[in-house]
C-alpha cells in the first residue's frame, strides 16, 4: 500500500484544522445551532440568514472557546446572507478563493461548528453554473452546487477549497435537498451593502406580473417574443405614477427587453432607486413610451 | 499533473483498506432479522457487534473464509448497543486496534459491512466529528463518531476503520440518509472490561 491515500486524508484533516480558526457557531435559534464565517480581524461575521431566526439575543462561540454576544446588522433573505457583528479584535480572516479556480469534480469540505468543535463533510463540486436567481428573487454571481452533507447546524459554513481558500458560505436554506454555495464574490456583493444599508436596497415598481406572447408584428418589430402583462399595478406605486395601467404590456425598461419577471427584477438593482427610467409598453395594440421613477421596496 | 497516476495509487489503497478491513467482518444473524455484521476482536474467539444485532443467547456467525459457526452471546449492553459474542475459533487475527480520539475533522474512514444483504458491502467517507456533543445525537452524551458515509440496515456491528486499516469504531446506526453513527473502539474496549473481567480480553 502507498502512503497516497493517508497523505490525502491527512491533509484534508490538517486544512479543516487551519480554516477552525475562522469558524463560529452561531446561536440565534432553537434546536441547534448554526454557524458562522469571520469577516474582518475587528467582529464582522457573515452567516446563513435562515439560522438568525432572532433580531436580538444573538451569541457567538469564537474559535478560542470564548462566547460572546453578537448584534445583527442586517439580513438579506433573497440569498440568504446575514450579517453580525461581534465586539472583538484581532480575529483570523479567511482566505476567500475565485470561484474560477473551482472545477466539476474538485473535493470540497463543508465545516461547521454547531457545537464547540468544528465537524466537517467531504464532497465533490457537482455542478457550476453562471448566474442564477434564487426563488426569493436574489441574485446569486455563480451556481455552485456539491453533493457535501450539510450536517444539522453546518448552514452559514465555509466550503473549502482543494487550494485551501474559502469558495463561499454554505446553505441548506436556499433550495430543499440540495446543497447550494454562496460564492464568495456574492458575499463581497452583499455584506459591505448590508454593512452600510442594514439590508440589500432592491428597486421597486408597484405591479404585480406575467409573461405573455407578443402578437407577431410586434415580435418582429422588437425581437422579442414575450413580455409581461400587467396584473396588477398599485394604487400611488411608480408604475402607476408613470401611467401605467392594469393589462398593459410591459416590453423594456431602459432599453432592455423584459421577457419575463427574472428582467424586471434585473432592471431593478438597489443602484435604480430613485433614478428614472425609459419603459416601454404594448397598450391596445401600440407601442408607447412612458417615464418612470424606481421606488424603494421596503 | 500526474492526475491519473495519483488517482490510481489513491484506488489502490482504497482497495486495500477495503480487503484489509473484510479480513475483520463476519455476518451475524439471529433468525429474526435480514443479517447484521460484526468484527473480529484482537483476541481468539470474540466478536464485537451491536446489541440490536444480537438478540438471542447463540447466533449463528459467518466467518471471514465462508465458514459458519454457531456463537454463543457472552454478554449485551443495550445502554452502549454492545454484545460480545465468542465462536471456537475464528482463525483471523483481527483488525490492528487504532483510536477513535485521535481522528480529526475530514479524515477520511470506511466502513464494510452487508448493508440490505450485500456481503462486505463497503463504503467510505469523511469524519464529521467525535464525541458526545455532536448535533441530532439520538443518546445525549454517548460518545459517538459521527461519519459522512451511508450506512445502511447490515452494517451495524461492523467495523469502522481508518485509512490505515485499523479498527476505530463499530457501525451502529443512522442518522439521516448520509450520515452514519459509529461506537468508538475504546467505548468497545471498556465494555469488555466491564463484561469480561480477569477474562483474555486485553485490554490495553
Amino acid at each position: 500500500m502507498s502512503s497516497v491515500l493517508m497523505d490525502l486524508s491527512s491533509a484534508m484533516a490538517s486544512a479543516v484544522e487551519s480554516t477552525a480558526a475562522h469558524v463560529v457557531r452561531v446561536e440565534g435559534r432553537r434546536g441547534v445551532p448554526g454557524t458562522g464565517i469571520l469577516w474582518s480581524a475587528d467582529g464582522v461575521i457573515v452567516t446563513a440568514n435562515h439560522v438568525v431566526r432572532r433580531d436580538d439575543r444573538l451569541q457567538v462561540g469564537l474559535p478560542d472557546g470564548r462566547e460572546i454576544e453578537a448584534t445583527l446588522v442586517g439580513r438579506d433573505p433573497t440569498t440568504d446572507v446575514a450579517v453580525l457583528r461581534a465586539s472583538a479584535a484581532g480575529l483570523a480572516v479567511p482566505t476567500w478563493q475565485a470561484i474560477e479556480t473551482a472545477r466539476v469534480g474538485h473535493l470540497v469540505l463543508a465545516l461547521g461548528r454547531p457545537g464547540r468543535t468544528v465537524q466537517a463533510t467531504l464532497g465533490v463540486i457537482s455542478a457550476l453554473g453562471q448566474e442564477w436567481r434564487t426563488p426569493e428573487g436574489g441574485v446569486v454571481d455563480r451556481y455552485l452546487q456539491t453533493d457535501v452533507v450539510m450536517y444539522p447546524g453546518f448552514s452559514g459554513g465555509p466550503l473549502l477549497s482543494p487550494a485551501g481558500g474559502l469558495l463561499g458560505l454554505n446553505s441548506s436554506g436556499l433550495s430543499r435537498g440540495v446543497s447550494l454555495t454562496i460564492p464568495a464574490i456574492t458575499l463581497q456583493r452583499v455584506v459591505p451593502m448590508l454593512l452600510e444599508h442594514g439590508r440589500v436596497r432592491r428597486g421597486y415598481l408597484g405591479i404585480g406580473a406575467q409573461p405573455v406572447r407578443l402578437p407577431e408584428d410586434v415580435v418582429s418589430q422588437l425581437g422579442q417574443e414575450t413580455g409581461v402583462l400587467l396584473m396588477s399595478v398599485e394604487p400611488g406605486g411608480p408604475a402607476a405614477k408613470a401611467g401605467m395601467a392594469l393589462g398593459d404590456t410591459l416590453v423594456s425598461l431602459e432599453g432592455a427587453p423584459i421577457r419575463h419577471m427574472d428582467d424586471v427584477l434585473a432592471a431593478l438593482g438597489g443602484d435604480r432607486i430613485g433614478s428614472t427610467l425609459a419603459a416601454r409598453i404594448l397598450r391596445g395594440g401600440a407601442l408607447q413610451e412612458m417615464r418612470v421613477t424606481v421606488g424603494e421596496r421596503g | 499533473m500526474a492526475a491519473p497516476g495519483f488517482l490510481a495509487a489513491v484506488q489502490g489503497d482504497l482497495v486495500a483498506v477495503a480487503e484489509g478491513a473484510r479480513a475483520g467482518l463476519v455476518q451475524v444473524r439471529d433468525g429474526v432479522q435480514g443479517a447484521g455484521s460484526g468484527t473480529i476482536w484482537e483476541d481468539e474467539g470474540l466478536i464485537v457487534t451491536n446489541a440490536h444485532v444480537a438478540r438471542h443467547r447463540h447466533v449463528e456467525v459467518l466467518l471471514p473464509g465462508g465458514r459458519r459457526s454457531i456463537a454463543h452471546v457472552l454478554s449485551v449492553d443495550p445502554h452502549r448497543d454492545l454484545a460480545v459474542l465468542r465462536v471456537e475459533a475464528h482463525g483471523s487475527p483481527g483488525l490492528v486496534p487504532g483510536s477513535s480520539r485521535n481522528l480529526r475533522p475530514g479524515e477520511l474512514v470506511m466502513a464494510v459491512g452487508h448493508p440490505w444483504g450485500v456481503e462486505g458491502g463497503t463504503t467510505f467517507g469523511a469524519v464529521i466529528g467525535v464525541g458526545a456533543d455532536l448535533p441530532e445525537n439520538p443518546a445525549p452524551g454517548r460518545e459517538l463518531i459521527a461519519v459522512s458515509l451511508q450506512l445502511r440496515p447490515g452494517h451495524s456491528g461492523g467495523p469502522l476503520v481508518d485509512v490505515q486499516g485499523r479498527l476505530v469504531g463499530i457501525c451502529a446506526m443512522m442518522a439521516g440518509p448520509e450520515v452514519g453513527l459509529a461506537i468508538p473502539v475504546e467505548v468497545v474496549r471498556d465494555f469488555l472490561q466491564d463484561w469480561l473481567p480477569g477474562s483474555q480480553a486485553r485490554v490495553a
